[in-house]
């Protein structure tokens, strides 16, 4: 329980972490005036994922407070295959992010371009909303391989 | 696979929080199991039939593939 706890505190700092970062990063960005919709998007998806670990962190937290471990065998398993899936969706997701902002980007929509550290940003911020859709969505359904 | 978890449990008394506390599971991995939408490894099947005094053999009922 004491490992549970200890666990779910290391989750919080880190959101915290995100949370801060993302923030200094929309400070810095109205300050430049660089409020392009790469650097737009590149502030929302952290955000985004702090609500998701905010509401994660919220249900382990009602769950240890009632005696309940923080996992067992079948939340493990969830996560494991949440893992896989997101990996190679995330795949195809990078590829989708470099051939959007070498061919289409500028030319048809035009947008500046994104610098090497929003590309990749983007692609790990798209591989943790697929690592959390896909841990919600095995989550609720149930039938694990 | 199908099991009698509820039945069982209903006749202890037990709802799933407790059972879930007693196995050292999420509430969850119960609600699934007595849905019979998750089939448990052998340690949690023992764990289960152990709390809710009985075997393995009386909780799950194993229908083999044809």
């Amino acid at each position: 329980m004491k490992k549970d706890k200890t666990r779910l505190i290391l989750m919080a700092v880190l959101t915290i972490t995100l949370l801060i970062g993302a923030v200094l990063y929309g400070f810095t960005m109205t300050e430049s005036e660089k409020a392009n919709p790469g650097n737009i998007i590149s502030f929302l998806i952290p955000l985004i994922l702090v609500i998701f670990m905010v509401f994660f962190i919220w249900r382990r937290y009602k769950d240890i407070k009632e005696g309940m471990p923080l996992e067992d065998e079948r939340s493990k398993k969830v996560i494991t295959q949440a893992a896989a899936k997101s990996f190679y969706f995330s795949l195809y997701w990078l590829l989708a992010i470099s051939w959007f902002e070498s061919f289409f980007a500028d030319k048809l929509f035009g947008l500046e371009k994104l610098d090497a550290g929003q590309v990749i940003g983007g692609g790990i911020a798209g591989m943790a909303i697929f690592f959390f859709a896909f841990w919600f969505y095995y989550d609720r359904k149930g039938k694990l391989v | 696979m199908k099991n009698r978890i509820k039945e069982f449990r209903a006749k202890y008394n037990l709802t799933q929080e407790d059972l879930a506390r007693k196995v050292e599971a999420r509430r969850e991995t119960i609600v699934f199991l007595e849905g019979e939408k998750y089939n448990p490894s052998l340690d949690l099947a023992y764990r289960v039939s152990k709390a809710l005094k009985t075997t393995v053999d009386e909780l799950f009922i194993f229908k083999e593939k044809k």
